[in-house]
């Protein structure tokens, strides 16, 4: 399928070492507009909207970040610790630079850790929230829509 | 033998009653994915104009100076598109050296122009009906302003249709194939004004 | 063999060959941009240089090294170079790296810009210190568990001369799925007086491009390319007490400096405050080496802070955020009405929530310093 030449250039900004070192796209090689699609209709099936998800990850950051890199417990439902590194990682659809700030979701009802992790970075919200982006299968930072649900309590 | 057509009719007729991609539905898949954006659409026609002016005139000097002289019209369909990318690379690289901006906006499309069938197309038709030099440059100039005049078109309309209440099932691809044919409908209404086919 | 079976063949060859030939024709005319002259610093500085590349490129090959944490991939926006002559308006590909003030003057990204045709630019006079040097690795010493310390001596009796606290750039070669070199930033851990080593503290980033190579593939005597120095994170020359806060690989930059004024003999000149912030002992490092600096000069006080220190392991040290931890030293021992300057090196988060401890202990921020490739 033709994709315009921004999701190209972003296809090609995707693969290892060109950002990250293990790249966005895992070991999925179709091209990215496949990708996104199949996971919209993954999303729209399991009811969630990529709205509410964003919202959710993004109060689930700011407050971790209060930790300042230790565990913090969120509404007594979650435990998220959030860790940065120097520097900057571009977003490959070029439309931005983002600190390299991650955010590791673990859901607690109650405080007491279940084993169910949601790990997601400031940019992987950004490719969520604009793009549909949860990255390919393989991908270190992929995103499942179920572990969304799971996790997030959607 | 060569038709006997005034250009001024010629040039009017390629772009309504024998638009490229609603009359005779070529150059459908970039049209159906591009008009997503209108910058883009923009970007693309525009580049659709230039290419297809110079390719058919290209290959008509190709066609009647070496493939007719040497008995090989069989082969046109293997040099028109190898003078296509030819023609499109040469094109990228001089686009990019006098406007980078307009390189980075425009002829990063370029690329994506060399497997249009309209760009064969275009010239196909132009082989089939023996159209004589200037004509070939009045067709391609004008059936790539069609081309742009429909992508236009279709990337408004579909800016529109993203606030409409689309039924479900016929979101995306479904309701875009039906405009299409609307479309295509409404520039039926222009034939029998100016018949180049 | 009818000679007419030829022609088509003969035919498609010759078409295609025409075809190849103008299409390189048209490249040598188009792409050759020929001689550009770049005009730096008013005329302080003009090179004659092959045009066609784009500037940071360019520059580095005349030895002139434009600070760069990416590589010239255009992903970090430190390439920013002020552009006085017209070379068109900002490419799509620069405008998220520039404040609104920058895009005004005409602040460009070097690697962005291709030369194509005479350009004038500003560059600040530091920059042509800026050396390209080609190392050895020498040691590479495990010093916790994420944090190596890589040593590289400079081959060709190359010296080095740099103030503690500044940066280099390291360049990794390509390995794995990672196809090209890739350059990263880290502040200097060895001293200025070891002007043929320089050494860093890398710490591995789940993801990192070279943290990543550092840690599973390099190896000692290999070959590196090391860019420096660079940076403004240095100890200014004043009376005022040094508070100074770091995490992890943030140690570097304050272990050259501590260092460095031992060696010039400036160690009691002003007390100094280094906080040090980790999660569990596993974290700390150098810790025999501080405790013999603080033994030995009475004005350094090393306080070490562990968030979560392991049940039974006897830490006898401060415990909690390091936040709170400076902000208790600040309240109740640091003298208040001594003058103090700040100066931190850590993570972005970490950098924000000790300057606004410090702000609320009366420190202003012009007096508080750190590294800006955070």
């Amino acid at each position: 399928m033709k994709m315009s030449p921004e999701y190209v250039k972003a296809q090609a900004n995707m693969q290892p070492g060109e950002i990250t070192s293990d790249g966005f796209l895992g070991d999925d090689s179709r091209p990215l507009v496949d990708i996104i699609a199949a996971d919209e209709e993954i999303m729209a099936s399991l009811g969630i909207t990529f709205e509410k998800a964003v919202e959710r990850m993004h109060y689930l950051m700011d407050e971790g970040r209060k930790g300042l890199e230790e565990p913090v417990t969120v509404d007594g439902r979650w435990v998220v610790r959030v860790s940065e590194a120097r520097g900057f990682l571009a977003s490959p659809f070029e439309d931005g630079i983002f600190r390299k700030v991650n955010a590791r979701v673990e859901r607690a009802p109650d405080g007491k850790p279940t084993g169910d992790v949601l790990l997601f970075s400031e940019l992987s919200i950004h490719l969520m929230e604009k793009y549909h982006f949860l990255q390919g299968k393989g991908s270190p930072f992929r995103i499942e829509p179920s572990s969304i649900k799971k996790v997030l309590e959607l | 033998m060569t038709p006997v057509i005034s250009p001024f009719s010629l040039f009017f007729a390629s772009i309504f009653t024998s638009n490229i991609l609603l009359a005779n539905f070529l150059g459908m898949c970039s049209f159906i994915s591009i008009s997503k954006d209108m910058k883009s659409s923009n970007g693309l026609g525009l580049a659709v104009v230039v290419v297809l002016t110079v390719t058919t005139g290209v290959n008509w000097a190709v066609l009647h100076l070496i493939l007719i002289p040497l008995g090989l019209v069989y082969l046109r369909f293997i040099v028109f598109i190898i003078v296509i990318a030819a023609v499109v690379q040469m094109l990228e690289m001089i686009i990019d050296r006098v406007s980078q901006t307009l390189y980075m906006s425009l002829g990063i499309f370029l690329p994506l122009i060399t497997v249009n069938c309209a760009i064969l197309g275009v010239s196909l038709f132009m082989e089939i009906r023996n159209y004589s030099f200037i004509q070939s440059i009045i067709f391609g100039l004008g059936s790539g302003l069609g081309w742009w005049l429909a992508i236009m078109l279709l990337s408004a309309m579909r800016k529109k249709i993203e606030k409409a209440p689309v039924p479900a099932g016929l979101q995306g691809s479904g309701i875009t194939m039906i405009t299409i044919g609307f479309m295509a409908m409404a520039f039926m209404g222009f034939s029998g004004m100016l018949q180049v086919q | 063999m009818n000679a007419a079976y030829f022609i088509a063949p003969a035919a498609i060859a010759t078409i295609s060959a025409v075809l190849a030939a103008l299409i390189s024709i048209t490249d040598s005319i188009v792409n050759n941009y020929g001689d550009v002259v770049i005009n730096i610093n008013d005329g302080s500085k003009e090179l004659d240089v092959k045009g066609g590349a784009n500037m940071l490129v360019t520059l580095a090959e005349t030895g002139i090294f434009i600070p760069s944490a990416c590589g010239g991939r255009g992903s970090c926006g430190e390439c920013k170079v002020k552009v006085t002559s017209d070379i068109g308006p900002h490419l799509p590909t620069e405008i998220p790296y520039l404040s609104k003030e920058q895009l005004s003057e005409n602040v460009r990204l070097s690697c962005q810009v291709k030369l194509k045709t005479d350009v004038a630019i500003e560059v600040p006079e530091y920059l042509f210190k800026v050396q390209q040097y080609d190392g050895v690795v020498e040691s590479i010493k495990d010093v916790t568990h994420d944090i190596k310390e890589v040593y590289v001596k400079l081959s060709d009796g190359a010296e080095v001369d740099f103030r503690a606290g500044q940066y280099g750039q390291i360049e990794v070669p390509p390995y794995g799925k990672i196809r090209e070199r890739t350059q990263r930033a880290y502040s200097m851990a060895s001293v200025p007086a070891d002007t043929t080593h320089l050494g860093f503290l890398i710490r591995l980033v789940p993801g990192g491009i070279v943290t990543t190579y550092v840690h599973e593939h390099m190896h000692e005597g290999e070959k590196m390319k090391v860019i420096a120095p660079f940076g403004e994170f240095f100890v200014r020359e004043t009376d005022a007490a040094m508070i100074c806060v770091a995490g992890g690989s943030g140690m570097a930059p304050f272990r050259s400096i501590f260092y460095d004024r031992i060696a010039k003999g400036k160690m009691e000149e002003r007390d100094i405050w280094y906080f040090f912030g980790a999660r569990t002992e596993k974290d700390l490092f150098y810790l025999d080496e501080l405790k013999k600096m603080e033994e030995e000069h009475e004005c350094f006080h090393f306080i070490a802070a562990l968030s979560e220190p392991e049940e039974g392991s006897g830490w006898s040290g401060e415990t909690g955020l390091i936040t709170e931890v400076l902000d208790k030293y600040l309240k109740e021992i640091v003298p208040s009405d001594q003058p103090k300057e700040g100066y931190l090196c850590g993570s972005p988060g970490m950098l924000d929530a000790c300057m606004a401890v410090m702000r609320n202990h009366e420190m202003q921020d012009e007096k508080i310093y750190f590294d800006k490739f955070a």
